[in-house]
């Protein structure tokens, strides 16, 4: 027998939360177009260096140097752990050719700061087209998950539960977004890696919550329908959370340890565990009741 | 119902065993105890070899290397080999004593244009055509090309004339030409469907202007298939040119192979000179014909090739300083004329050099890759073979070569490498040869003509590369990126094992030794598919642990509430068990999905996660759902546990 307990009220309150939502996703849309979103090299086209020196200097010193001595716009960053004296050097227009771009660089560090300054980790240069086609398929990527995994929802669920999933989606993706422009984080190939596992994440999230009603509905066929889904999402709420939780264990870790590519995806994967968990509950199951409700309006 | 327990737990041992048997080589370090052998010449020690030499490759960004993405400018080799075409057809109607004839590419166009002075020559020029150009050029039917005579003589009022046609029509993009001191004028179309509306204009404007026909221009067209196979050669070329020069070079495991349509990736691991790998990459081949020296037999030259690699200890291997060192030892073994080359054998699938057969080569190259003119595959009794010719100066020197030479073989080197090394049969004093390719069947032979033929084009066909995209990661980065990924891995492991441990009590450590045995599986399996471990792979696998634990989180919470209904153990974990399973496997699906998306799009590293993700999802599946299953149900069943601690 089921044994009556509390349940929590989430339907009940679901306008608030639609409101709360609502905010920050016009909120994230309009961040992105005012702030714009920063794109690395990958998508832009530009060379990205990452030098260790032997001795730490002032970063603005080596910008106003290689100003000077290249005629090169370059920004300087410091890269992980500060005393590790690593550098990274993001040059967006170069306006030499990609080919031979780091020589240059590495001997004009070694010639105003002492030879054997600077040691050349990592060199990265793409193309301003081969970006344009990076960018392409990034987008495409992540347009052609979320129609497969819909696809496949349609065939395992029924129409009254696709269109949630996908605004739950889009909900996800919009606010990471925002969060990208808030930060002014860049956004590369493996920030699209993590958007299309927090695509994979997000609808996880909403199958489980969907299962259940699914399930429930055979079981309380008396019950209407916001009840229903209360209930289900009441009972896979500690798995919901706890699940979450690990899963932001994890991202969280990499965010702390990681360093650049692998902090860049940790950053994306913890607001997308969090929007991805939240939506399911807030976006998901609403939209599923408000379509159970009206369906037999469109219907007729 | 009766399990086959026994069989289900062997199952799952021994896979266990086979993923450990699989990984044992690439933690124990197997593979430079293998290479050391393999260069010093000693026996690969007993244990070694009982292990599979398959490992876990480690990506760029784990081990440093360079990652190029160069483009092949297709365009260039087309133009040129139009350009090419235009000047063997002006030499052909020279040769044949054609008077005033012209053949002249039209620019920005795929057309050559072919002025005669009579109708003799046009029907010398088709002639021609259909021997040498069938499939590649075809005649234009459509006049692309309008010309008009003028009645006046006056060269001055002539040249107005020109001025005032050319901005005339300067609305219509055309080109209107006009020789000096002709009454004739051409226009020339894109297409042949703007010729009507240029006639209205020309005939309202320009009535002293009549249009004439001409008989004896023959306006050539490549046509598109020809075009297609021209471009899509001219990148095979890039990628087999690229592979020749790297093996001379000496990496250990690179990989070279066409991205899209004209692109080439080249990934060298492991290099630390980046500059040099590159400038070998892009620099222009060198083809060379040099005669065999006949005076040692085949054997006799593999025996003392061999003897000199173990007197003076020179390491297995076909790189060009391993060759420079073997000629350096063999001084006084051989003729001092001659030189040791080898011909390359590659593995058919993974185009790594397996071996090399020693030749030994006269010095001197005899004809060099300048003197040759083309080089095609043609079709004889339905044998493919490569047919050849020289330009004046290499077919004066091929005459005399193989004139004085017939019953040697003459071998064809590319970037100092033996391509092939066919027999002269006879004198050859025209400059045209034909190259044989032994036996086989028809698809073989075709194979090696085609193979052939990008080889000898090489000098040629010159198509330039450029770079778009460059990688280069040095080894130190390489090792702490290693270093880092693995301590990120390896706390959130620990804290998400601890903490299933904590909430879930046994199940929880249940779940943990599984998801230990899930990550061997996987890693396993990368090995086993020799796919590429990068960092964000290393990420997918962290966030594989994450989905396997999801997976039991969710079996588990529907334990506890089964339990919760007042189920007794084993049916609780029956119901728990069977209810999760829709929602596990459509998660698992869903991923799976966006892996495979992601696979399919991305590049280097990201596909790595792509595949580690795809790997995981698999083996989780596998794992977290029927292994768990099993250690329940044999806990509840065999060993009749009456209570879950969960």
């Amino acid at each position: 027998m089921q044994l009556t307990k509390k349940e929590i009220p989430f339907i009940q309150n679901q306008v608030y939360l639609l409101i709360l939502s609502l905010i920050l996703t016009v909120g994230s849309i309009i961040l992105i177009a005012i702030h714009g979103l920063t794109f690395g090299i990958d998508f832009k086209g530009g060379i990205k260096l990452q030098y260790h020196f032997n001795k730490s200097v002032e970063t603005g010193q080596v910008q106003e140097m290689l100003a000077k001595t290249l005629h090169e716009k370059v920004a300087v960053q410091q890269f992980g752990d500060p005393k590790e004296n690593t550098f990274a050097f993001d040059i967006l227009k170069p306006t030499q050719g990609i080919e031979d771009f780091s020589l240059s660089v590495t001997k004009a560090l070694d010639g105003h700061f002492g030879a054997g300054f600077a040691t050349l980790l990592k060199e990265e240069s793409v193309g301003p087209k081969a970006g344009q086609e990076l960018k392409r398929k990034g987008q495409l990527a992540v347009i052609v998950a979320c129609i497969l995994i819909l696809i496949y929802l349609g065939y395992r669920f029924d129409f009254y539960f696709s269109p949630g999933a996908i605004l739950a989606l889009i909900h996800d993706i919009i606010i990471t977004l925002g969060a990208f422009a808030v930060t002014g984080r860049e956004i590369n190939l493996t920030v699209v890696a993590a958007f299309l596992t927090i695509v994979g994440y997000s609808v996880n999230d909403t199958i489980i919550v969907y299962d259940r009603i699914r399930e429930n509905a055979l079981k309380y066929k008396t019950l209407p329908i916001p009840q229903l889904v209360n209930r289900s999402i009441n009972e896979t709420l500690s798995r919901t959370i706890v699940t979450s939780l690990v899963v932001f264990f994890v991202v969280f870790v990499l965010f702390l340890k990681g360093e650049g590519d692998i902090q860049d995806f940790a950053f994306a994967m913890i607001v997308g565990v969090i929007t991805g968990t939240y939506s399911s509950i807030f976006i998901a199951s609403p939209i599923y009741i408000f379509l159970k409700k009206h369906a037999h309006r469109f219907s007729k | 119902m009766p399990k086959p327990w026994r069989l289900k737990i062997y199952l799952v041992l021994f896979l266990a065993v086979v993923a450990v048997y699989i990984l044992l080589p690439t933690f124990l370090g197997f593979k430079p105890l293998r290479e050391q052998a393999e260069n010093t010449g000693k026996e690969v020690p007993g244990y070694v070899s009982l292990f599979p030499e398959k490992e876990l490759n480690l990506g760029l960004d784990l081990r440093g290397g360079i990652y190029l993405e160069l483009e092949v400018s297709v365009a260039e080799a087309v133009n040129n080999r139009l350009d090419l075409m235009a000047g063997e057809i002006s030499r052909f109607l020279k040769e044949e004593k054609v008077e005033g004839a012209i053949a002249d590419r039209i620019p920005k166009t795929y057309r050559i244009r072919v002025l005669l002075p009579d109708p003799s020559a046009v029907k010398k020029l088709k002639d021609h055509m259909n021997d040498y150009y069938h499939g590649a050029l075809s005649e234009e039917r459509a006049g692309s090309e309008l010309v008009y005579r003028s009645e006046e003589k006056d060269e001055s009022k002539l040249q107005a004339l020109y001025q005032q046609l050319a901005k005339g029509l300067s609305p219509k993009e055309v080109e209107v030409e006009r020789s000096g001191g002709s009454d004739l004028f051409r226009i020339v179309l894109k297409t042949a469907r703007e010729s009507d509306a240029i006639r209205s204009v020309i005939s309202s404007q320009f009535p002293e202007l009549k249009e004439t026909g001409d008989p004896y221009k023959v306006i050539l067209v490549a046509l598109d298939p020809y075009l297609e196979k021209l471009r899509s050669d001219s990148v095979k070329q890039a990628v087999e040119t690229i592979r020749n020069r790297i093996d001379r070079y000496g990496v250990a495991e690179p990989s070279i192979r066409q991205l899209g349509e004209s692109r080439v990736v080249v990934e060298l691991p492991g290099v630390t000179d980046p500059d040099r790998a590159i400038s070998i990459v892009k620099k222009a081949g060198k083809l060379e014909f040099k005669l065999v020296d006949e005076s040692k037999k085949d054997e006799e030259v593999q025996v003392l090739v061999a003897d000199i690699r173990k007197q003076s200890q020179i390491p297995e291997g076909f790189t060009e300083e391993v060759v420079t060192a073997l000629n350096e030892a063999a001084k006084g073994k051989i003729p001092a004329e001659d030189q040791i080359v080898f011909e390359l054998q590659h593995d058919p699938v993974t185009k790594k050099v397996v071996g090399g057969t020693p030749y030994l080569l006269k010095r001197k190259a005899e004809v060099s890759g300048d003197m040759l003119k083309a080089a095609q595959v043609s079709v004889h009794d339905n044998e493919p073979y490569v047919s050849i010719s020289f330009n004046a100066v290499g077919t004066k020197a091929f005459a005399d070569l193989t004139a004085a030479n017939v019953g040697k073989r003459l071998a064809i080197l590319l970037d100092g490498n033996v391509t092939t090394a066919p027999v002269i049969k006879s004198a050859i004093p025209s400059g045209e040869a034909q190259i044989t390719l032994g036996y086989g069947n028809y698809q073989f032979l075709l194979k090696r003509a085609e193979d052939l033929v990008l080889v000898l084009r090489e000098g040629a066909l010159p198509a330039s590369l450029k770079e778009i995209t460059k990688t280069v990661i040095g080894p130190s980065l390489g090792k702490s990126a290693i270093h880092k990924g693995l301590i990120a891995a390896l706390i959130a492991g620990i804290t998400v094992v601890v903490f299933m441990a904590l909430y879930y009590k046994l199940s929880g450590l249940i779940a943990d030794c599984v998801l230990g045995l899930n990550v061997l599986y996987i890693l396993g399996l990368l090995a086993l598919f020799q796919a590429t471990l990068t960092l964000p792979g290393i990420a997918g696998i962290v966030l594989t642990m994450g989905m396997a634990l999801d997976a039991n989180i969710l079996i588990f919470e529907r334990i506890r509430e089964e339990i919760k209904n007042g189920k007794m153990a084993k049916a609780a974990i029956e119901a728990g068990f069977s209810n999760a399973w829709t929602a596990v496997v459509d998660t698992h699906i869903t991923t799976f999905l966006s892996g495979m998306v992601l696979y399919q799009f991305g590049t280097g590293p990201i596909r790595g996660f792509a595949v580690t993700l795809m790997i995981g999802v698999a083996t989780t599946l596998f794992t977290a759902y029927w292994v768990t299953r099993l250690v329940f149900e044999y806990l509840t069943v065999k060993m009749k546990i009456q209570k879950v601690s969960i």
